[in-house]
């Protein structure tokens, strides 16, 4: 497996005297993705659109619908067209880039590029469209590839925003003239809104010459870890394709890891339940000193460009070709491929995973919480050094020039997380007691938890954050090695257990279920080759008995042991509640599960309300509950012989071991001062 | 041209509908581009038309105290009175008109339904169902003289045990499936104006039959305003079809002279031509794609494009169908922008052949008009007839015209003949048209007749229809019939056909009679001839056997004369007599074949062309 990386900081070379100027104020030709014989601007854009036949008929459907005049809802569409449609404007791109330079410098970050793979893309741009289709991790997002594509030459990417951004004053208007576009979460309802979205959208991608982003899961992942993809905007982007607008078109998946991700401290609090605040202006501002501060490193990771072409085959022929090619719709069964599509692509990110420094020192936090054991500086290093190791062995993108100066990097920007005490021992910080006003408690969204609480669980659950996007590498050996643990088993058996958990973990641990044998396979191997288990003919068990087994076999087992613990404990906290209670809406469930973990001192991960739903809708998903909408409310109902075999498999597995987070724990310092939201 | 006042949809909707289909069925809907259109036919049709007869219920010829008006509001002549009618029937046909008219009373009794419960449950999962009497009994025919004395004395041997109205292409689908399964007729009924037969009840069927109203599927899908296309669902009729079209500014220019009530299927299925067909095309013209439901299958072509090398044209297949191979559930058409200038115009010319001459010339140089027509002396005294009080202004013979074309140009007016004119485009084309139309007359003895007479010549042929009512209730049977003829075969086919229904008549002791003809339609290679034939029955035992052996053998001579079958009514029952050998013994296999591949259980057993001999129903 390769994995040494060729990765190059974009921002160095700014740093100099007059550099940011001297670069913004260059004469910039981009390349573009497309080269047609007319140039559409983004003004030509929308006004293909605008004379679109698509809209036109369905603007004659909506005036018989609702006998409303086609005049005025042309206007209407009009609107949306202009509350859609990005907008280029080299001036502001100048501004907004020396802008950006100026805080990333405050922030004393780096971006880390893989510039071969990128210099590659654009060698083959020019031909079809191109997607890039990053992680959403942070909003800082939002301009990476924007400014990874100022600095590389390329023309600047559409990028597809939420709302939040287009109600916020004079940003909303920049980003646009950036290149963003806006897209309303929701399109039920709307179907005028919905229609100039798709033909917007769709024209763009067919005419605009350049790359067009979009997060495929849709909203920033709160925990680090990949989410399901949504499909609605690749359908979109994907219909020039399919009604052969165009030839091909080429994806490009790109993971962004950050050493820091801006948003952690409000992330953590978003899981225990307390709301974020809404984006504004003002807040940004006010954030803006909040920046002048460490925050480490960025690796933004192109994955290898895919053409949709090969992936998919050349489009077959479907009675949407009858269609005028303005109306073609997805059929039914492209809408499957796409949804495969978008799914695949989200394990490419994954695959693009680099795994910085923090997310090793997070796991070695961790491991040593676990342990209760307090590590000195050269265990911490030695421990990198061995997880290194592992992660490789398991697949994964290490990206490491220096452990050492990697590590002293970290702790700076982690300082108010985890740092090294007098006898440079590495301790996690607790948190400052929060203030549990009456007004937090109230628009606290599930079980209002105790200050005390959160005093541990908000830093642990950051901790916890960096090591969610390295898990997926460790969680089907894990659960093959928790299975087998319990005592010998067939492996046909522990086959059916293993997907079965898989299945309950689906949200929590997004895979494809399509290829889940091979991934069973190589976990199984992977356990055996690495001496945590044992295989004589179909049977397996667990070698921890073993005297054979040395100090790495040691810790690989205790690894493989804890790395689940917060996804199963939920899960197994989730099948309690629904147990006792047989039928109960979302919200319900959520606040109980949290009320037993905080009485329980469970890991304080299991009080995060993202990884409770996830496992809720495990549930669903291996058939254990039933999920049904009444009226407003989403209700799940237990299906009791499914359930208590779940029930049951979940605590024969769940690994004794206890995370033991209170003042007992030598690893953990406290600190007295108040939150800060 | 009257425009038709849009009525809203007089039918209750009818609660339990389709409950049974889940939510999922109809979102699945591929379009959603359509517009359903508020048709002006209700769904319970008899609330607005005559049961009895043709047309609307409130428009109708009456003849009062010596004098005949025609009711209602929707014609140009509606509730004017016509000074010159009564005189002209009488010397024409020697009606009685003091007797009352015979008017048939509203039937009490209905054939019983043969549908099977259990058949017709499984149906209204899918769609409405309806036994009611009359409306099986109102689709269980079509137009011609046939029909109408079987409907005015209630002697259908079969009429439709059930009514079904499906939506979509889907719902389609599943009924035919649904007529496999249990083995019942399917009768795609469209506007039921056919001429032929070919929608009338097959006598002899012992299976359930069941019509399936198309007036359900008359959503627009899409339209393309650039590439002149729409996609409409086939059971639109054609004034709603044409109506929405107007109102975006197009039109289809498709106009049968039924297509106030006949449908785009209708159209497809018996190979309509349209009155303004030289300039947007018969049907077979307009069809860019076409949908169909077989019992085998759907059957379509996968490209949408205006012509194509591949084998026979199976879309050819379809049209001409007569409803005997499934059910046409969306078609492409073509569309056209709507012209700035309509104008009418008329010329008039001594006698029919230098009438005809002219329409030659015309063709030959292809300077075709919309609409271009030669009406021979009787009809243009029929015309006559049906004058309105108020003067329409300009009417031909008329005042000083009468005196310059009879005294100063010596045309005889009992040989004068008229053409009529419907010329479209902008002011610059059509007034180019019209000087070019006038010089070729000039050379043939034809001087411009004034544009008001073209007008009402157009007008007209919309109410004709209804006068076959009014003749019924005075026993005078009337039918038309039409055929189509080379160029040079035509003024002989004319003069022979004409002179064979006298002869037929004389042999039949009928002696008061019209025959009369005019030229509707020109192509390259020959033009359409169209008959109105119609006598005084009071003398006869049978009126419609006298009829009917008089029009066979006026069909005989038209045949032996060199013209067709047909040229758009269709064969449907009542021209079987001669299906195989104009498409030659081997064609009508050919029939039998595609029969066989597309209904083999002969689902679609409407029994026209030919195919009730030697097809036996399988059950
Ligand atoms: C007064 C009058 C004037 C007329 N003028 C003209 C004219 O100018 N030009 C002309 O071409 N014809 C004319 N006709 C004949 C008639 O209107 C046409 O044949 C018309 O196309 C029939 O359409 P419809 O919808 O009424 O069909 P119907 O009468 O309901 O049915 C006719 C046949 O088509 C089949 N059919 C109907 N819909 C479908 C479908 N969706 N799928 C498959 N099969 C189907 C039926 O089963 C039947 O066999 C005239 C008739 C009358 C009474």
């Amino acid at each position: 497996m390769e994995n040494k990386i060729e990765f190059k900081d974009i921002l160095l070379p700014r740093d100099t005297h007059f550099g940011i100027v001297k670069f913004m104020t260059r004469s910039w030709s981009p390349k573009k993705t497309l080269n047609l014989d007319k140039e559409y601007l983004p003004q030509d854009i929308k006004d293909l659109v605008l004379k679109s036949t698509y809209l036109d008929s369905i603007l004659d459907a909506e005036c018989v619908r609702n006998g409303v005049s086609k005049h005025q809802l042309r206007k209407e569409v009009v609107n949306y067209v202009e509350e859609i449609a990005m907008d280029k404007r080299m001036h502001v791109i100048r501004w907004m880039g020396v802008f950006f330079l100026k805080v990333s410098f405050m922030m004393k970050i780096g971006i880390f590029v893989n510039e071969p793979a990128v210099l590659k893309l654009k060698e083959t741009m020019g031909e079809n469209p191109v997607l890039f289709l990053p992680t959403h991790r942070s909003y800082a997002d939002f301009c990476l590839m924007t400014y990874l594509c100022y600095h590389y030459d390329i023309e600047l990417p559409a990028v597809a925003a939420g709302m939040d951004f287009y109600t916020m004053a004079v940003v909303g208007q920049m980003m646009r003239e950036t290149g963003a576009f806006y897209m309303r979460r929701t399109l039920a309802g709307a179907p005028l809104y919905s229609a100039t979205l798709r033909h917007y959208v769709r024209t763009l991608v067919g005419h605009y010459g350049a790359p067009v982003e979009f997060f495929l899961e849709g909203t920033r992942s709160r925990s680090n870890k990949s989410l399901s993809p949504k499909y609605g905007m690749l359908a979109m982007t994907l219909l020039p394709y399919f009604a052969r607008e165009v030839d091909d078109i080429t994806i490009v998946p790109v993971n962004i890891s950050y050493d820091r991700v801006m948003e952690q401290s409000l992330f953590a609090y978003e899981h225990l339940g307390v709301p974020k605040p809404k984006e504004t202006t003002g807040g940004l501002i006010k954030a803006l000193h909040t920046l002048n501060d460490n925050f480490g490193d960025i690796y933004i990771n192109l994955g290898s460009p895919m053409s949709i072409k090969e992936y998919l085959g050349h489009p077959e022929l479907s009675a949407e070709t009858l269609k005028p090619r303005d109306l073609q719709k997805l059929t039914d069964e492209q809408m499957t491929h796409v949804q495969k599509l978008a799914d695949h692509v989200v394990t490419l990110q994954q695959d693009c995973t680099v795994v910085t420094i923090t997310n090793l020192l997070c796991i070695v936090l961790m491991d040593s919480l676990y342990r209760n054991k307090v590590l000195c500086l050269q265990e911490v290093e030695s421990q990198i050094g061995w997880l290194i190791k592992v992660l490789r062995s398991l697949g994964a993108n290490v990206f490491e020039r220096d452990v050492k100066s990697g590590i002293e990097r970290v702790l700076t920007v982690h300082r108010s997380m985890m740092r090294l005490d007098k006898e440079k021992r590495l301790r996690l910080v607790s948190s400052a007691l929060m203030n549990m006003t009456n007004d937090v408690q109230r628009k606290m969204k599930g079980h209002i938890l105790k200050a005390e609480t959160m005093v541990n669980a908000v830093p642990i659950i950051q901790v916890q954050l960096y090591i969610n996007p390295v898990l997926h590498y460790c969680v089907p050996s894990a659960l093959v090695y928790l299975i087998a643990s319990r005592g010998n088993i067939l492996k046909a058996e522990l086959y059916t257990e293993y997907t079965l958990f898989r299945k309950l973990l689906k949200h929590e641990f997004f895979h494809l279920e399509g290829i889940e044998e091979a991934n069973f396979n190589k976990a199984l191997e992977y356990c055996v080759h690495n001496g945590v288990l044992s295989s004589s003919g179909d049977v397996l068990a667990n070698r921890s008995g073993d005297k054979l087994h040395n100090r790495s076999g040691d810790e690989l087992h205790f690894l493989l042991q804890w790395a689940v613990i917060p996804a199963l404990t939920t899960l197994f906290a989730c099948a309690e509640v629904m147990r006792e209670c047989k039928k109960c809406e979302h919200k319900r469930a959520l606040k109980r599960v949290q009320e037993i973990t905080e009485l329980r001192k469970c890991h304080p991960y299991c009080l995060s309300l993202d990884a409770i739903s996830n496992c809720l809708q495990g549930l669903v998903h291996a058939e254990a509950l039933l999920k049904y909408k009444v009226k407003n409310d989403m209700i799940y109902e237990v299906v009791p012989a499914v359930m208590d075999r779940c029930h049951h498999l979940i605590s024969s597995i769940i690994p004794k071991l206890r995370l033991v987070f209170d003042d007992s724990n030598p690893v953990i310092v406290h600190q007295k001062q108040r939150a800060r939201l | 041209m009257t425009e038709n006042v849009a009525l809203l949809r007089t039918t209750t909707e009818p609660v339990p509908r389709k409950k049974n289909l889940s939510e999922k069925n109809i979102k699945k809907s591929p379009y959603d581009t359509a517009i359903k259109v508020k048709s002006a036919i209700p769904r319970k049709r008899q609330d607005l038309l005559k049961w009895y007869g043709w047309g609307y219920k409130d428009s109708m010829f009456k003849l009062k105290d010596q004098v005949a008006t025609f009711t209602g509001t929707r014609y140009l002549i509606g509730g004017k009175s016509l000074p010159h009618f009564v005189q002209w029937v009488r010397e024409k046909f020697d009606v009685d008109i003091s007797k009352p008219p015979k008017i048939p009373p509203t039937p009490t009794v209905y054939p019983e339904s043969r549908l099977p419960k259990e058949v017709r449950e499984e149906l209204e999962k899918v769609t409405l169902v309806s036994v009611d009497g009359m409306d099986r009994l109102i689709r269980a025919h079509g137009q011609t003289l046939n029909d109408m004395t079987h409907l005015r004395n209630n002697s259908f041997q079969r009429v439709p045990d059930a009514v079904i109205w499906p939506e979509s292409h889907e719902q389609v689908q599943q009924i035919v499936n649904c007529a496999t399964k249990y083995k019942f007729v399917l009768i795609p009924f469209g506007g039921g104006t056919s001429v032929s037969g070919s929608i009338t009840c097959p006598a002899h069927e012992t299976r359930p039959i069941v019509a399936l109203d198309t007036s359900d599927m008359n959503s627009i899908l899409w339209l393309d305003r650039e590439q002149l296309l729409a996609r409409v669902q086939a059971g639109i009729v054609g004034q709603d079809l044409e109506r929405e079209m107007r109102a975006r500014g197009f039109t289809v220019g498709h106009e049968p002279d039924s297509y106030e009530f006949s449908t785009l299927g209708g159209w497809v299925a018996t190979r309509a031509s349209g009155m303004k067909k030289n300039t947007y095309g018969n049907i077979e013209d307009l069809i860019v794609q076409t949908k169909v439901v077989t019992p085998k299958g759907v059957i379509e072509k996968s490209c949408c494009v205006p012509r194509m090398s591949c084998g026979p044209d199976w879309e050819h297949i379809v049209m001409g169908s007569e409803g005997c191979l499934g059910v046409v559930t969306e078609v492409t058409l073509k569309i056209r922008p709507l012209p700035s200038i309509v104008r009418y115009g008329s010329l008039v010319f001594p006698d029919w052949e230098s009438g005809f001459h002219f329409e030659r010339e015309v063709a030959r140089q292809r300077l075709q008009p919309s609409s271009i027509r030669l009406m021979d002396n009787e009809q243009f005294r029929f015309g006559h007839a049906l004058k309105m009080e108020t003067s329409w202004g300009g009417v031909l013979l008329d005042g000083l015209k009468k005196l310059y074309i009879t005294k100063i140009k010596g045309f005889d007016p009992l040989k004068l003949c008229v053409v009529t004119l419907l010329m479209e485009g902008n002011l610059e084309q059509v007034t180019e048209r019209e000087t070019q139309l006038n010089n070729i007359a000039a050379r043939f003895g034809g001087i411009p007749g004034g544009a008001k007479n073209g007008e009402i010549g157009y007008t007209l042929t919309f109410v004709i229809a209804y006068i076959r009512d009014l003749a019924l209730e005075y026993n005078i049977v009337a039918e038309s019939f039409e055929t189509s003829v080379p160029w040079e075969r035509t003024l002989t086919l004319c003069r022979n056909t004409k002179r064979r229904v006298i002869t037929e008549c004389r042999k039949r002791n009928v002696t008061h009679y019209l025959i009369s003809c005019r030229l509707t339609q020109t192509y390259d290679a020959g033009c359409c001839i169209y008959f109105y034939f119609g006598f005084n029955s009071a003398g006869c035992a049978d009126a419609l056997r006298t009829y009917e052996e008089i029009e066979e053998a006026a069909r005989d001579e038209i045949i032996a004369c060199g013209g067709s079958i047909s040229h758009h009514h269709g064969v449907g029952k009542l021209r079987k007599k001669w299906y195989t050998q104009t498409v030659s013994e081997t064609g009508r296999r050919l029939l039998f074949a595609a029969k066989q591949a597309l209904d083999p259980d002969n689902i679609f057993a409407l029994a026209n062309m030919e195919l009730d001999r030697g097809l036996v129903s399988k059950l």
